[in-house]
């Protein structure tokens, strides 16, 4: 019981991560119908401020909001430079655009910063454990997990109660018609991208802080992660980024822990058809977006 | 068909005149991508030696070396592309990425070529087998190093172990051998974990090994960055105190910037600079000319890699590709930056130094520089 348990809280702590992830795609489709395959470059950003400065010897507490906001300023300039000019344009034109932000981002790091992945020096607390009961948990989890309580807390104020925030579920609904109500979509869409550029810079903080290195390429696997999850839980709905999260994490950590030992080769196939499995079932996701045009089946 | 010819007339032509002077070492190298932590610092360490052999005149006083150097970006399908650009570029030898998976990727182009071939840091001891009579490694095979690690494992009292491996590549398979070593030996697996390369969570994985009543003495992988880091603080977290045992692929500066975490962490490498080795002198020359220590064993790797094409060159006595190739596969006890290194009687796989280090404090401590016993290395295993 206490080995399920355990489980269960490194699956809470995944999914967790997992969720910020895709909650951070979620945000930015729901209003542009882009899928921003550099959101993971974002994180790679804010890993990289980590490093910088581990290495200048800033104390945590003042590098984890440096690197937070590195994220979101990168995030709102890439809107400014690379997606504005074709905001317009088809779905493909946006998603290859954002290809291209990736690549480029990838190749200024190897080239500018280093091909090779670079430590990042973090508080020794992190590694420590404690004990519950007869369960032994990690800082690392205790601060995913509260963490993306946090993030989910503030989000839901901020989408409920927030003018910006109020003018961005508008939009998600109907961009033309919250324009007509005299919404800046200047204003939604930069926000949209400083949110998820808040979520990301959370998230990277807690990937970098289990890895504890920088690669030029290491945005790849968590976009990757957030995209399937994005799916899973109804691309386009915050509330199903949340749960495709979750359910991806849970998937993940209960999949490793008690798959027998001659079936863990295959243990990501398995878990991608588990995953394929609950689409067939819920083709629009685990909670649909109630206005994108979904498939009706 | 007239094309083919007069390209062909023009190659030759080319390559033939600049060959009596000149030795023209292509290489198709990851200096970007996930095996830039090895080949980079590799080829800083070829570099090094290059214009240490061209300041003195060149191999043997009269042959220059020139290198024509391709990044492949750690992608096997370009691996073969830039090799059999090298090989219509008519370079003597080929230097392939530090992975037997990409330099794989280019047997078909070297041996329709003739042209030797050696990786950097591969350590499979299946490539060469693969590979051919042009396929060279440039480092102690994952079976030489596993049997080391075990062996040692096994002389400090520990007699039960798990291993965490990856089937993802030949080289994360190491604690394959592990096992089979340590098991000859009269230890005990309690059991095994498999990730997928690029792995972000280990939690299931060291809270598995954490239940196990006891734990074993031993955890054994080959995994390296960032999985290795990632592992391991998962394991800590999770409560696990077993000795960790790792190979070559965390001989980088990440290990040793991982604090309280990475303390007694024990891996095996190529060479440790103990007082009047090669190696130190090795490390001392890379920090006059890089004004920094070498952060890995790569360097001298890749240093030590010339160096055996220079004595490849030398006893071939030019820079015929198939001269340089018979010579290669005969050469013993070559002087390098790490030890000596010996191919004659081997199938491409190099008879070199392993050594075990620790982490401690922060830094690298000398744990041992055993000859493993031939008798308990075992056979490659080909997956």
């Amino acid at each position: 019981m206490d080995l399920f348990l355990q489980q269960t809280t490194n699956a809470l702590a995944l999914g967790g991560t997992y969720a910020l992830l895709a909650l951070g795609l979620a945000v930015v489709f729901s209003i542009m119908g882009l899928i921003n395959f550099a959101h993971g470059e974002l994180m790679t950003i804010a890993g990289y401020v980590l490093m910088y400065c581990g290495i200048a010897g800033v104390p945590f507490v003042v590098s984890v909001p440096l690197a937070i906001c590195a994220s979101m300023v990168a995030a709102v300039l890439m809107e400014r430079i690379a997606f504005r000019p074709v905001r317009n344009g088809s779905g493909a034109t946006m998603l290859i655009t954002s290809f291209a932000v990736a690549m480029i981002l990838q190749v200024l790091f190897q080239n500018f910063i280093s091909a090779r992945s670079q430590a990042v020096l973090l508080p020794a607390f992190l590694s420590d454990s404690f004990k519950i009961g007869g369960m032994v948990i990690g800082v690392n989890k205790i601060v995913a997990i509260v963490a993306t309580v946090v993030m989910l807390i503030f989000l839901d104020r901020f989408m409920n109660h927030q003018k910006t925030g109020i003018a961005m579920r508008a939009a998600a609904e109907d961009f033309a018609v919250a324009r007509l109500m005299g919404i800046r979509a200047n204003t939604v869409i930069a926000g949209a991208f400083a949110l998820s550029g808040l979520l990301a810079g959370v998230a990277a903080v807690l990937w970098v802080s289990q890895r504890a290195s920088v690669d030029p390429l290491m945005g790849f696997t968590p976009v990757l992660k957030a995209f399937i999850a994005a799916i899973l839980g109804g691309l386009g709905s915050l509330r199903g980024a949340v749960a495709g999260g979750f359910t991806l994490g849970f998937i993940e950590v209960y999949l490793a822990a008690f798959l027998p030992p001659e079936l863990q080769e295959f243990r990501d196939p398995i878990g991608l058809c588990i995953v394929v499995v609950l689409l067939l079932f819920r083709p629009n996701g685990l909670v649909p977006s109630s206005v994108l045009k979904a498939v009706k089946v | 068909m007239k094309h083919v010819v007069l390209s062909t007339f023009i190659a030759a032509s080319l390559a033939m005149p600049a060959a009596a002077d000149t030795l023209r070492i292509g290489t198709a190298t990851a200096q970007t991508g996930a095996l830039a932590y090895a080949d980079a610092p590799t080829m800083l360490g070829m570099k090094m030696a290059v214009d240490d052999i061209n300041a003195a005149g060149g191999i043997g006083g009269k042959t220059k070396i020139e290198l024509v150097e391709k990044d492949v970006r750690s992608d096997p399908a370009q691996t073969s592309i830039a090799a059999q650009e090298l090989a219509d570029d008519g370079v003597s030898v080929i230097v392939l990425p530090g992975d037997s998976d990409p330099a794989l990727a280019a047997i078909g182009v070297v041996g329709a070529a003739e042209i030797p071939a050696i990786s950097t840091v591969a350590s499979s001891p299946t490539l060469p087998e693969i590979g051919g009579d042009y396929m060279f490694s440039n480092f102690p095979g994952d079976n030489v190093q596993a049997a080391v690690s075990a062996k040692w494992a096994y002389d400090q009292g520990y007699r039960t172990a798990w291993i965490v491996y990856s089937p993802d590549t030949q080289y994360t398979t190491m604690p394959l051998y592990f096992a089979d070593v340590f098991t000859r030996l009269g230890g005990k697996m309690l059991g095994q974990s498999t990730n997928t390369l690029g792995q972000q969570d280990f939690s299931a994985i060291a809270t598995t090994i954490a239940a196990q009543d006891p734990q074993p003495d031993v955890v054994m992988t080959s995994a390296y960055e960032p999985d290795f880091p990632s592992l391991l603080k998962a394991l800590r977290a999770a409560g696990v105190t077993s000795q960790i045992i790792g190979s070559d692929g965390i001989d980088s500066p990440t290990t040793f910037s991982l604090g309280e975490v990475g303390e007694g962490v024990v891996f095996t490498t190529a060479g440790f600079p103990t007082p009047g080795s090669a190696l130190e002198k090795f490390n001392k020359e890379f920090e006059a000319r890089y004004g920094k220590a070498p952060d890995t064993i790569y360097s001298a790797v890749g240093y030590d890699l010339i160096k055996v094409i220079e004595a490849a060159v030398l006893k071939a006595g030019s820079t015929d590709p198939k001269a340089i190739r018979n010579a290669m596969a005969s050469l013993e006890n070559v002087q390098g930056a790490t030890g000596t290194i010996t191919y004659a009687g081997t199938n491409g796989m190099p008879i070199r130094q392993v050594s075990l280090v620790r982490v401690k404090n922060g830094a690298r401590e000398f744990v041992a520089q055993p000859t493993p016993d031939p008798a308990l290395i075992p056979e490659p295993r080909m997956e």
